[in-house]
């Protein structure tokens, strides 16, 4: 608008003079130290006092901003001796819609010192007093602009902003502005902003939506101030400022974060002095989440930061994880929680590295929102230093993973490095159940490139006697009796699988059991399978067949199942091999564990027993016994005890001692869902058979 | 009803012929795994079916899908459709890489996924938007 006044009243004396019925008035280039006009043509027509004024640019560049095409036409143009005024002017940059514009310059007084613009764009619904309104009051000691906004409607300022590409804009026309900002100048230049301005209901994005706002109301409060600067021997100045926004209404998505509206604040003050922007003290206070301090330099020219610091030391997890931790964990473990508790964060960000962060956590719950987990009381002091090693305390008062109880937990966790930190935890415990994890050498770092960015961490480890009792109950499968207990040997996870490597050693049923191979494909994702071999050695089957209610037997087995694939838990592919181990035992199978293998192959075998002799025996004598099945496709293909092939069927028991009984399996193939029924059949009917035989 | 034709459509894509240059890939073979991906992508495919015709999501050339619009998206729904594009194709991906095993041959996952990135792109509706040979976004 200075602009406007400079070719007005360049314009004036010529206007005043003329008296021919047509002036038009053309110049290629002005060019002035702020500003650059391509393509001027100015003309008037018609005698004065009244005549028409049409003004057009071709190109005006203000500090590197271009406006291309600027129209302005006034039919009612009026010129007196001390006033140029036009009172239904058209303002139309490129294509778009004129904006209604009125203005009035005026000299008052004999003396051309002082100067008064005022320019008016009235709403477009032509409401009296509604719009904008802009005086200028330029004189020998300077100028002072005064913008006023009644209902300003904002999208007609908008149409007349320089257009650039991934600018945000507003992207309905809804949006208004009240309020009046002034601007003072003297002749050093601009010296005092004064802005008190309300925002109703503004909708703003840019092209891809991904950084966007609707129903936007805001009330800013700025002020700033030219002030001289201590320099001896050198007239410098720089601006000190200061500023207050409340968020009472809207919504804002600014990808992947988004937040409605509280009643948020931000106030702020600090320096602008040259490029460098300086914020002295800020405080953001987020309702659902705290407050937060806010110091920092930046240079605005080139929009680099140089500085930043921030402190907020009372924060409230639930509010913190929802908007604003959350949307960074999408396809984690951690993407559904509810939080509960407080954390404090403290940033310090120094020449445009990271110097430190400390991350403290006081009463943190976690509870995963499918169930899979729960930690409570977790209170922790992370303080991270670039290329420093941090030692940090993690303790965790309780809670569960998957069904198994934890904690209480203490986790000395080392952290090396700020941007990407390597994370080690040389040795804890964890009480589980009666007995205890032992965790040593975990190590975790997050890497941002390759085919599978991501976490990758690692581990070895000890489980200390569990009873198989206490396990059973917690994971709520078939109870067991006897101890859990191995050596972790290292796990490793590299963004996709987890891999063990080496062998898991775990004591159960007074026998060794070695899991090798084994690796969880997607452990966290949408389709997690486990693949293992397993070989058992020495099981006692009183303690086996007495926790799954299949009927007592004495003796011992080992078992191999060999390319074991497991998805959702369920096998779907194995090899297994079941067989008598080697030694001197007692080998007896009571007349129930007869009636359960022979179920396995169908009623019929057990109600053949029923009918024989073999029915006053409750146990008899064996030498061997072997089973083997081969899961494919769902269905098992079944084998007897390999050293003793027959030419039908295939021997699962064979006797010994007196009385001995032989059992024979025929059927080769069954279908593997339906022989996990019958098992759970004959289980059930052992462990309740009162019921069962009230049922038939 | 669109679960229907998404189920026919993906029975279609995984009856396809073998892939080029690998004639004994199975893409049809069918693990629980696979299965219980396919079951998954099949539940939130009634979520995702309205940004697919509004032209909010687009689908990639490498298998994959993309939020294309994000303007087609009510403001407060553009974080938790965020979230659907990434667990689809999180099930995308694992569903490629678990084909390729299944073939036992995992390192087929690169050429699984481009044959499966060219038939969702011709087993789109109408209306729904693909990326183009330059990138660039085409309307069906």
């Amino acid at each position: 608008m200075k602009f406007l006044i400079r070719i007005l009243a360049a314009f004036f004396p010529a206007v005043v003079s003329v008296q021919a019925a047509s002036l038009t008035l053309s110049a290629e280039d002005i060019r002035g130290p702020l500003s650059n006009i391509k393509g001027i043509q100015i003309t008037l027509a018609g005698a004065p006092p009244s005549s028409s004024l049409r003004m057009k640019l071709a190109e005006v560049g203000i500090q590197g901003k271009t406006w291309h095409n600027l129209h302005f036409s006034c039919d009612r143009f009026r010129t007196r001796r001390e006033e140029i005024n036009c009172d239904s002017g058209a303002l139309r940059l490129s294509e778009s819609a004129p904006l209604p514009v009125s203005f009035r310059l005026s000299v008052p007084g004999r003396t051309s010192d002082v100067k008064i613009l005022d320019v008016r764009i009235r709403n477009s619904a032509g409401k009296t007093g509604e719009g904008w309104k802009l005086s200028l009051r330029t004189g020998r000691a300077g100028w002072e602009g005064t913008l006023t906004a009644a209902n300003g409607e904002i999208a007609q300022v908008v149409q007349l902003l320089p257009v650039s590409e991934n600018a945000i804009l507003p992207s309905s026309t809804k949006g208004k502005i009240n309020g009046v900002a002034k601007l003072r100048a003297d002749l050093d230049g601009a010296a005092v902003i004064d802005a008190h301005l309300a925002v109703e209901d503004v909708a703003f994005s840019d092209v891809s939506g991904l950084h966007a706002g609707e129903n936007i109301s805001v009330t800013v409060d700025a002020r700033a101030r030219r002030m001289p600067r201590q320099i001896p021997g050198q007239k410098t100045h720089l601006w000190e400022w200061q500023a207050d926004a409340h968020w009472p209404q809207g919504e804002v998505f600014w990808q992947p974060l988004y937040f409605a509206a509280h009643g948020d604040r931000f106030s702020a003050r600090g320096e602008v002095d040259g490029s460098t922007l300086r914020l002295r003290t800020g405080r953001l206070s987020l309702a659902e989440i705290g407050e937060i301090d806010l110091s920092g330099r930046m240079d605005w020219r080139a929009n680099t930061l140089h500085d930043f610091d921030l402190d907020a030391p009372d924060l409230q997890m639930a509010g913190l994880y929802s908007q604003i931790v959350k949307p960074f964990l999408i396809n984690t473990s951690f993407s559904a929680l509810k939080t509960a508790g407080q954390a404090g964060v403290k940033w310090r960000f120094r020449n445009g590295v990271n110097e430190m962060l400390d991350v403290d956590l006081r009463d943190v719950s976690l509870e995963d929102e499918g169930g899979r987990f729960v930690l409570r009381d977790i209170n922790t002091r992370i303080p991270l230093r670039a290329a420093e090693l941090t030692h940090a305390a993690i303790t965790i008062g309780g809670g569960h993973v998957s069904r198994l109880p934890v904690g209480p937990v203490h986790i000395p966790l080392e952290i090396t490095g700020l941007n990407e930190p390597d994370f080690r935890i040389p040795r804890m415990e964890a009480p589980l159940l009666d007995g205890k994890l032992t965790l040593e050498n975990f190590s975790a770092i997050r890497q941002a490139q390759g085919s599978l960015p991501g976490w990758r961490w690692q581990f070895s480890g000890d489980l200390s006697p569990i009873s198989m009792e206490q396990l059973t109950r917690a994971l709520g499968i078939q109870p067991m009796r006897g101890t859990l207990s191995g050596k972790i040997p290292k796990v490793t996870f590299d963004g996709s699988a987890i891999e063990v490597q080496g062998a898991l050693l775990l004591n159960v049923f007074d026998g060794t059991v070695l899991v090798w191979n084994l690796k969880a494909l997607e452990p966290f994702g949408s389709a997690p399978s486990l693949m293992a071999d397993v070989d058992m050695r020495n099981l006692d089957l009183d303690l086996l067949t007495g926790a799954f209610s299949f009927g007592n037997m004495e003796g011992r087995i080992d078992v191999a199942v060999h390319d074991l694939e497991l998805f959702d838990w369920k096998p779907v592919k194995f090899d297994a091999r079941l067989m008598s181990s080697p030694g001197d035992y007692s080998r007896r199978i009571s007349q129930r564990a007869v009636q359960s293998i022979s179920s396995l192959g169908g009623v019929g075998a057990a109600a053949a027993i029923q009918r024989s002799f073999l029915r006053v025996f409750d146990e008899f004598g064996y030498s061997q016994i072997g089973w083997s099945c081969t899961l494919r496709n769902g269905v098992c293909g079944m084998g007897g005890i390999e050293s003793e092939p027959m030419p039908h069927g295939y021997l699962i028991v064979k006797g010994g001692g007196i009385p001995a009984i032989t059992v024979i399996g025929y059927n080769r193939r069954v279908d593997w869902r339906e022989l996990v029924s019958r098992l759970q059949r004959i289980t059930d009917a052992n462990a309740r058979p009162v019921l069962q035989q009230d049922k038939q | 009803m669109v679960s229907s034709i998404f189920r026919a459509a993906l029975l279609m894509l995984l009856s396809l012929t073998p892939l080029a240059g690998h004639t004994q890939a199975n893409i049809e073979i069918d693990t629980p795994a696979i299965a219980s991906i396919k079951r998954s992508m099949q539940q939130r495919h009634s979520q995702l079916e309205p940004y697919y015709s509004g032209g909010a999501i687009g689908f990639t050339r490498d298998g994959l899908i993309v939020m294309r619009d994000a303007n087609a998206v009510p403001l407060a729904a553009r974080q938790s459709v965020n979230g659907l594009i990434a667990a689809e194709n999180q099930d995308r991906n694992a569903l490629y890489r678990e084909i390729a095993r299944a073939n036992s041959h995992p390192e087929w996952e690169a050429d699984i996924r481009s044959t499966f990135g060219q038939r969702w792109i011709e087993l789109a509706r109408g209306g729904w938007w693909y990326q183009g040979a330059d990138g660039g976004w085409v309307k069906k």
